[in-house]
């Protein structure tokens, strides 16, 4: 089993953006069930802590992420799912907030996204990238064992909840969250599969969602759902939003999105909200890496067919 | 199972070869990029007798088999029994490099240079000039792309006659109907000129290359561009100023903008393979028509090359020539063409001297500055250094000061963070008592930015100061100040003063530290947030060897014996940690 020293060389060496060797993976994987499986599916989580969205394989990004709002473990971290595709680097990415997952157990949490499924990163990039990087699939069979055991939400100092998506037509309160069995594939419907891929949007009630998953859910939803469960806040990521984060229902939600530039073409900031140990909120927002901080590779030259 | 020991040391071998016939697309490949290794289990002669004719009848794969194919056998003279069986791997190569696809096309060509290389000059003439011939002939255009690439590595090796053929060869290609094939010959012109003697570069390469320049695709006159350097030094002088120069100061007025773009890309070692003199004559026009392009593209590449150009230049030629457009340049409508000049402007500074550079440079300098564009001021003040350097750093204090007070609350982190990088060398210059004055109070201010990599550098930046102004100074304006941020309410601001403590630990004397700091750090372990104590812990590890033994047994260590059972894994692990470190130092 991985020892410390080990977990921080590891550490190290992600943060270089060098993927780890493939039996290096299946350790870390390992480990990080062992620390998964312990949590909730609505993870405590103590303030002060620094709550993020969708990174999405934009290692250079996520670096960048990081200077602003500080190193883990100095700075205590929530990410709220959608690691993985579409970004050039989903597998350092993901091995490297899961090392740190490791390593500092109860300074960074991790929760499931949409994203964090067999089917979904098969079509948008993972699987690819695991491949093409390992030459074997074994990778990406590891690291989806691993989305399996991921929470699905969390609720900070009893007040704030975070999930990726959004609230789901037959969860009325956190304990009914709490009864879900999800270690599975993210199912094509019910409880599970709404946390993951619902939207706010502003209608009364429930409405179908365009994504063909989860729902649409309204301010009266929003209402009724903290008001049972005494929160005073919804804290959320799943959707691009140009200013990195958006308020919603008078201030009763929020979407935090982590990926500036999002694709390498949205033109969008990111933001991340960090929560103090009064829960004051304070957003911070940043722009993408400058290209000299990204490293040789994406320095290649367009083919001169662009030209 | 002691029998089949021996087989099994062949197992893995049998199933690569196995998988060379594989369905699967990515089985196929795994084997083919361990080509070495079947060859070197097969042997030598059964590599050439059956491994080579196996790939010659397969070669008909998915194209990332074939470039792994086409890569591999570049590396093969040594399995097939040295250089002189190398030409046994011409054929399979040769195959590849007349696919589709242009990467597995490149890579074939690559290692058939690679391969020639190591033949022996019997093998050149019998083998690999019949194949550059056939390649030249070929009926379909991606032979004849390929073969463009082969010249220069056989013509040393050839003889006078085979050498004549060669270049009439390539005469063909140069004018070969299709575009692609003249791109090659275009492209490779310049490799090929140099392996050729002067005289047959001037007479058959010459004219060649005349052509290609006029060319009606611009994709081919692109591409002849590129050559000019390379071309410059395989010329005589006089050959370049009679022939040469023409042609790139008819490229500089191009009517395609991508021509001109090469040609300013091309412009320093173009200048350089020219020399100094006709640079000055002759080059300085059409890179001043460069630099006043229509096309921004093309002024960002000209304006990227400016203190390039100009290390050819003498000063008043500069000053006159060169400084009115990096004025004009300086207010370019785009920010890229600004942002290109910021990077290199600076370094116009030494070239020129000191007057100059206060007359001329230095306000284009402070107009960048102020520029609304974050990389542009960032690109300037990153080279700052190097006028520092030519004008002194009073003038440029005096000249620059307040741009970089503007500067050290701009909105953007990267360019706070280079400002605050340059802040140990200003307070140098500058003095204790007028740095102070003029930047002391912001360097507190970055200590409580909202970006953390700003607070941290500029806990770095204190220790460098405390180091400049000495402890006592460190004592009065910096210990103090720095203490009384260890109020503020959010965890990350009083975890930065923790950082900062232990900054300046080594530029304090023992005395201010254990009066005044190490109180600090000790009710620090009471604090509510994890993070907050075990940072103590760490701080404690690293200045319990600055001590003495009497503060580590009677302070140091009770402190973090109590974090040592904390709730929380982390502060106990770095309160344990560092325990064993001060254990460690009171052992020696």
């Amino acid at each position: 089993m991985a020892g410390q020293s080990e977990l921080d060389r590891w550490i190290e060496q992600l943060k270089r953006c060098e993927p780890l060797k493939e039996n290096e993976v299946k350790i870390l994987c390992q480990k990080a069930l062992e620390v998964l499986v312990e949590e909730s599916n609505v993870q405590r989580v103590d303030a002060p802590v620094t709550v993020c969205g969708d990174i999405h394989g934009q290692f250079y990004d996520l670096m960048e992420l990081f200077q602003v709002g500080g190193d883990c473990p100095q700075t205590n971290y929530l990410f709220m799912g959608d690691f993985v595709d579409r970004g050039f680097y989903s597998v350092e990415t993901f091995l490297l907030l899961l090392a740190l997952k490791v390593r500092y157990p109860d300074r960074i949490t991790l929760i499931r996204g949409n994203h964090e499924s067999r089917q979904i990163t098969q079509v948008y990039g993972f699987y690819d990238e695991c491949l093409r990087k390992y030459g074997s699939v074994n990778v990406w069979r590891y690291c989806t064992d691993v989305f399996d055991y991921l929470s699905l939400s969390a609720v900070v100092d009893n007040q704030i909840f975070c999930v990726h998506g959004g609230l789901s037509p037959t969860i009325n309160t956190l304990d009914q969250i709490r009864t879900i069995d999800r270690k599975q594939e993210v199912p094509h419907d019910g409880a599970m599969c709404d946390l993951l891929w619902s939207d706010p949007e502003d209608i009364e009630g429930w409405g179908l969602s365009p994504r063909g998953a989860g729902y649409l859910f309204g301010g009266d939803v929003c209402s009724n759902f903290s008001s049972n469960n005494k929160i005073s806040l919804i804290c959320r990521a799943h959707q691009l939003v140009m200013d990195g984060y958006k308020w919603m229902f008078h201030d009763q939600l929020v979407t935090v999105w982590s990926a500036p530039n999002y694709c390498y073409r949205c033109g969008n900031i990111a933001a991340i909200l960090e929560l103090d140990e009064h829960l004051n909120k304070n957003f911070k927002v940043f722009e993408a890496a400058p290209q000299e901080a990204r490293g040789a590779q994406s320095k290649r030259a367009a083919p001169d067919y662009f030209l | 199972m002691a029998n089949n020991a021996g087989d099994d040391q062949y197992l893995p071998i049998a199933i690569l070869i196995d998988e060379l016939k594989n369905d699967d697309a990515l089985r196929r490949l795994n084997s083919i990029q361990r080509l070495g290794t079947i060859a070197l289990a097969l042997g030598e002669e059964r590599t050439r007798s059956e491994l080579l004719p196996f790939l010659i009848e397969n070669n008909d794969d998915e194209d990332e088999v074939l470039l792994a194919m086409s890569e591999e056998l570049g590396k093969f003279v040594p399995y097939v029994g040295g250089p002189s069986f190398g030409h046994t791997l011409l054929q399979p190569l040769e195959q590849l490099s007349q696919v589709e696809e242009t990467v597995v096309r490149d890579k074939a060509v690559e290692s058939l240079c690679k391969v020639a290389e190591q033949l022996p000059n019997s093998s050149i003439g019998e083998h690999f000039l019949p194949l550059i011939k056939r390649l030249s002939q070929g009926e379909w255009f991606t032979s004849r792309v390929s073969a463009c690439g082969l010249f220069a590595v056989a013509y040393t090796r050839s003889t006078a006659a085979q050498q004549t053929e060669l270049r009439q060869l390539y005469t063909q290609l140069c004018h070969d109907e299709t575009p692609m094939v003249r791109r090659a010959a275009a492209q490779k012109l310049g490799p090929f000129a140099a392996v050729l003697d002067r005289d047959a570069v001037s007479r058959d390469l010459l004219p060649l290359f005349t052509d290609l320049t006029s060319d009606d695709q611009d994709s081919v006159r692109l591409l002849a561009v590129e050559s000019c350097g390379a071309f410059a030094a395989a010329l005589s002088k006089d050959d370049c100023s009679a022939s040469l120069l023409p042609v790139v100061q008819k490229f500089a007025q191009d009517k395609s903008w991508r021509v001109r773009y090469n040609v300013a890309a091309q412009m320093v070692p173009l200048c350089e393979a020219l020399g100094p003199e006709m640079t000055r004559a002759e080059l300085v026009p059409a890179y001043i028509r460069l630099l006043e392009d229509s096309e921004a593209e093309v002024r960002i590449a000209a304006a990227g090359k400016v203190s390039a150009f100009s290390r050819m230049l003498t000063p008043p030629l500069i000053v006159s020539q060169v400084v009115p457009r990096v004025k004009e340049l300086a207010n370019d409508s785009s920010q890229f063409v600004r942002a290109a000049l910021a990077g290199v402007v600076m370094e116009l500074a030494p070239q020129l001297g000191k007057q100059p550079t206060i007359e001329h440079l230095v306000p284009v300098f402070l107009n960048l500055l102020r520029d609304p564009y974050p990389d542009v001021r960032l690109n300037v003040i990153s080279k700052l250094d190097q006028v520092n350097q030519v004008i002194g750093i009073e003038l440029l204090a005096q000249s620059l000061l307040p741009a970089i007070e503007e500067l050290a609350e701009d909105k953007h982190w990267r360019v706070r963070l280079a400002i605050l990088e340059h802040i140990p060398l200003l307070a140098n210059q500058l003095g204790a008592e007028f740095f102070q004055e003029k930047l002391g109070p912001q360097c507190m201010r970055w200590l409580e930015d909202q970006v953390a990599s700003i607070r941290e550098a500029a806990t770095k930046t204190l220790q460098k100061i405390a180091q400049e102004f000495g402890p006592e100074w460190a004592k009065e304006h910096l210990v103090p100040q720095v203490l009384g941020m260890i109020k503020n309410p959010h965890y990350l601001y009083r975890m930065t003063v923790l950082v900062a403590i232990s900054s300046l630990a080594s530029f304090v004397s023992q005395e201010v530290f254990v009066s005044s700091m190490l109180p600090v750090l000790v009710s620090c372990a009471k604090d509510r947030v994890p993070n907050v104590k075990f940072n103590v812990a760490k701080v404690l590890e690293r200045v319990a060897p600055l001590v003495d033994a009497s503060v580590v047994s009677q302070t140091i260590k009770p402190c973090l014996a109590e974090l040592s059972e904390d709730g929380d894994a982390d502060v106990q692990f770095y309160a344990r940690q560092a325990l064993y470190a001060c254990d460690n130092i009171q052992m020696q």
